[in-house]
């Protein structure tokens, strides 16, 4: 299999970048996406190019590491799909794939098709965890949550920080990732002490990093590859007024 | 505690919206005197105007409405320009519509479309009849300003027809996305309510997209 791909090469932060188009030959459709970059960036090392930087950990869907964005779609061509998971069958032979950064001010790009997360962890950091003393797990029974109120928490816990939605949102906002880590936790009884400061603080921060506003175009859903509903959106929204409230 | 200082900003948008979004159904059923036969209509129209003008009532709704106006356009456009600086690098290749709305995506275009419609609607009944500028408008038979004949004489002009009619769509499109949107962001989260929600932004969108559309047309042709 042969396809052209059209990658984002960028030295540095402050470096201007460029798209630059590389003729890929030897692929198999059975490959996945990255294995297809493997395979280039070794036929670049055999010519003594540098090669493209890209981010994987698992490649198993479940890290969140591996965000591009390909063909004009957050992790390519498919709905809630991480970069990963996509193969080289959902092509065709002769292809021209164009191979972008997430483009947003709060990800700069630090090499290539690697950009700085940080944004996230610093939203984390503000309240995405309970104050709760490390040590043995209590036990399960103590708490009693009812099924749809767990299946709710669980729903949004299963966000993985890829930054799909902000890389698709024309706004680069973060509202899907922060609601989604609120939610997780302000739904629980665990979390419900902290609920008022988790809730000023995470989207306090959400917006001095620099990430848009909402505008409910509703295209972090689509690329979501959990599927995480901007419903969420609205509920951080109900939360944010009753923080505003009652806190 | 902290509070997100911006965060507020969206819910202006939504909640001067949905008062809007009110107002242009008072605004619609108002229209519809238009479609009865012509003196029926002159009298019902000029009747209705002149106690809408005398009303001290009508007269706060109406700065209310112009506050909304300009505080969702200028709520909007602060909002936008901050947007925009959140992504100053666009995609080579970007297949938005894969995954949203073209509307969604354009609200400020299509919003600001709708700001020249009003401008130049402001300035074809506003200006004339309360502000009395460009040329007098006359009494009829009962001694009320004659705003039917305002009305009836505008859109005799196949220009102005044309013009009312076209921007009624961007209308519909703005009043499907913003409707809808503007319960999420003064955080209505209930799923199959939602749903509903999406259902009635549709049907309202058509009802004020062919509404405010078909009036002038059927006018001209009357």
């Amino acid at each position: 299999m042969k396809v052209t791909f059209k990658i984002w090469r960028q030295e540095g932060p402050n470096d201007k970048g460029a798209i630059r188009a590389y003729e890929v030959d030897g692929l198999t459709e059975d490959m996945s996406f990255l294995e297809a970059l493997d395979h280039l960036n070794e036929l670049l090392v055999l010519k003594d190019e540098k090669v493209i930087a890209f981010e994987y950990d698992c490649r198993e869907g479940i890290c969140g590491q591996c965000g591009v964005f390909i063909n004009g779609r957050a992790h390519g061509p498919h709905d809630h799909m991480t970069t990963c998971q996509l193969h080289m069958r959902s092509f065709k032979e002769g292809d021209t794939i164009v191979v972008e950064p997430w483009r947003a001010a709060s990800f700069p790009v630090i090499k290539d098709l690697i950009v700085d997360r940080s944004a996230f962890d610093r939203i984390i950091e503000q309240g995405a965890f309970i104050s709760a003393k490390t040590g043995t797990a209590p036990e399960a029974n103590a708490i009693p949550i009812p099924k749809a109120v767990s299946d709710r928490a669980m729903d949004a816990a299963a966000c993985i920080g890829c930054g799909a939605c902000v890389a698709t949102c024309k706004n680069s906002s973060a509202a899907l990732f922060t609601s989604a880590k609120i939610n997780h936790l302000n739904g629980l009884p665990q979390g419900r002490a902290e609920e008022h400061k988790r809730v000023a603080e995470m989207t306090y921060q959400m917006e001095i990093e620099g990430f848009g506003s909402c505008t409910f175009t509703g295209a972090c859903e689509v690329e979501c590859p959990e599927g995480i509903s901007i419903i969420n959106i609205a509920e951080m929204n109900a939360r944010v007024t009753k923080a505003k409230v009652l806190g | 505690m902290a509070l997100n200082p911006l965060f507020f900003r969206k819910t202006i948008i939504a909640g001067t919206g949905l008062f809007l979004c009110i107002f242009l159904v008072v605004h619609l059923s108002a229209n519809c005197i238009l479609l009865l036969p012509e003196e029926t209509a002159r009298g019902l129209y000029n009747s209705y105007s002149t106690t809408l003008r005398e009303s001290p009532l009508i007269k706060i709704v109406a700065y209310l409405l112009y506050a909304s106006i300009l505080l969702h356009v200028f709520y909007a456009l602060l909002i936008t320009l901050r947007n925009r600086k959140a992504k100053p690098q666009k995609y080579v290749m970007n297949h938005s519509k894969e995954n949203s709305t073209w509307t969604s995506q354009n609200m400020g275009l299509i919003g600001t479309m709708i700001l020249l419609f009003i401008v130049v609607h402001l300035a074809n009944f506003w200006a004339r009849i309360k502000l009395g500028m460009g040329e007098a408008v006359r009494l009829d038979a009962v001694g009320n300003v004659d705003v039917y004949e305002v009305t009836s004489s505008l859109f005799h002009n196949i220009y102005y027809v044309i013009f009312y009619t076209v921007l009624a769509i961007p209308l519909a499109l703005h009043l499907h996305h913003g409707f809808k949107s503007a319960f999420k962001t003064l955080g209505f989260y209930h799923k199959n309510g939602l749903r509903i929600v999406a259902k009635v932004a549709l049907i309202y969108a058509i009802i004020m997209g062919v509404g405010f559309g078909i009036i002038p047309l059927i006018v001209y042709l009357k």
